[in-house]
């Protein structure tokens, strides 16, 4: 009898078991769905690359476009064109900001009211301090456009002074698979070097700095200093970098990794 | 209608029967005042188009303020707001759309006088509408350049 009722017990547990293991995944296949529906899918996101790149910033020609470097490549590595952002701001205003030849480089980041992923970027552009980006570089925050977002959430979540452009059609031009997705355009060119997504900015920025030499994705631009000063230090930086070692790295004073 | 267009290296910004294609490397915003300073409802919405061959930052007043000190010495800004529609035709705002010179630009006329920086402003009427119109130049050496570039982007600015 005993025996019995520990098949029945065992049974009945198993059977319940496959029912929670059964509730349990279509909850997961539901948010999973919710969150591709709040354009932070993960079937086309891509992981971050970029494209080496000259750190020689270019001189401006007057009255026309930023000329080329001497020591730019002829044909530089690159992903793609670029496009100008064009949409409005949280406050109504309508934006024409240029991308493409100009002399300040871009980095666009595509960013979502409803996704969990885009919460740690959010969180990081609220953060004083937080946000490094070398001399001369734009930080542009495109959302899709009013039609596409839940604007009243954007304003909750965009911190002040940050440039939040609503645009639909640049998430066209860029074709950004999903959200957070980050674009980094090299102004002059007015070519993407760089793309893809990350768990944080900070993640971001590393491979950003890594990639380009310029340490001022991780600590922001350089103050004024003197050309040779600055070249020696770009020069140690790019070294640094290209070994791995980012600001902050303990082998810098002296101690193990 | 408002729109916004974007494409290559032209762009197109119009709103609040105003608009404008933009020549290279220059940039607008087109705001309505209130609407984006949170202005009493009644008040009257006028709109402000700001124009630069830089990148404008998010924050600005609206004669350039926050704008005119990230300009280099190659940049140059321009401001032009609309009036109560009373005010068109009054002796302030008698005259036809100017087309600025050299003269017309003094530091003295700066709304915020920073180091180089020339400003001009002028108030015009066009289609029984009352403007202002607020240019800023980067620095005297690039003045005529910088002005060339000014007179170039004001053409393209339709009032309808």
């Amino acid at each position: 009898m005993t025996t019995t009722l520990l098949l029945v017990e065992t049974v009945v547990l198993a059977v319940l078991c496959v029912l929670v293991a059964g509730l349990l995944r279509a909850y997961g296949t539901v948010l999973r769905r919710l969150h591709e529906l709040d354009g932070g899918g993960d079937g086309g996101a891509r992981d971050f690359t970029v494209l080496p790149m000259p750190t020689a910033r270019p001189t401006t020609r007057p009255g026309g476009p930023a000329a080329e470097p001497a020591n730019r490549p002829a044909t530089p590595p690159q992903l793609g064109p670029a496009a100008d952002v064009a949409g409005e701001t949280l406050a109504g205003e309508l934006v024409s900001a240029r991308v493409v030849g100009v002399e300040q480089d871009t980095l666009l980041l595509f960013l979502s009211s409803g996704c969990a992923s885009c919460e740690t970027f959010w969180e990081e552009l609220g953060r004083p301090g937080a946000i490094h980006l070398p001399a001369g570089t734009r930080l542009l925050v495109v959302p899709q456009g009013p039609a596409d977002e839940d604007v009243p959430r954007l304003r909750e979540l965009a911190p002040a002074g940050v440039d939040v452009i609503l645009s639909s059609a640049a998430w066209r031009e860029y074709e950004v698979p999903g959200s957070p997705h980050v674009v980094y355009v090299d102004g002059p060119s007015g070519r993407v070097r760089g793309e893809g997504t990350g768990q944080s900015l900070r993640q971001v920025a590393e491979l950003l700095a890594r990639s380009t030499g310029d340490a001022g994705f991780v600590t922001g631009g350089p103050a004024r200093k003197p050309d040779r000063d600055r070249q020696q230090e770009a020069a140690v930086d790019r070294e640094l970098l290209a070994n791995g070692i980012l600001p902050g790295d303990p082998r810098l004073y002296g101690e193990d990794a | 209608m408002n729109r916004t267009a974007v494409g290559g290296p032209r762009a197109t910004v119009a709103a609040h029967g105003l608009r404008v294609t933009l020549p290279e490397r220059w940039e607008a915003r087109l705001y309505r005042r209130a609407a984006v300073h949170g202005g009493p409802a009644d008040e009257s919405h006028q709109p402000v188009l700001h124009l630069g061959n830089f990148a404008l930052p998010p924050a600005r007043g609206d004669f350039g303020t926050g704008a005119v000190e990230v300009m280099g010495p190659r940049h140059a800004f321009v401001a032009l707001l609309e009036y109560d529609r009373d005010e068109a035709g009054t002796p302030l705002f008698a005259a036809a759309r100017p087309t600025l010179i050299p003269a017309d630009f003094a530091a003295n006329a700066l709304q915020r006088r920073l180091p180089g920086q020339l400003g001009c402003q002028r108030f015009f009427t066009e289609n029984g509408r009352a403007f202002c119109v607020y240019a800023v130049l980067g620095s005297r050496e690039h003045a005529a350049t910088l002005l060339g570039e000014v007179g170039d982007v004001l053409t393209r600015v339709e009032v309808s």
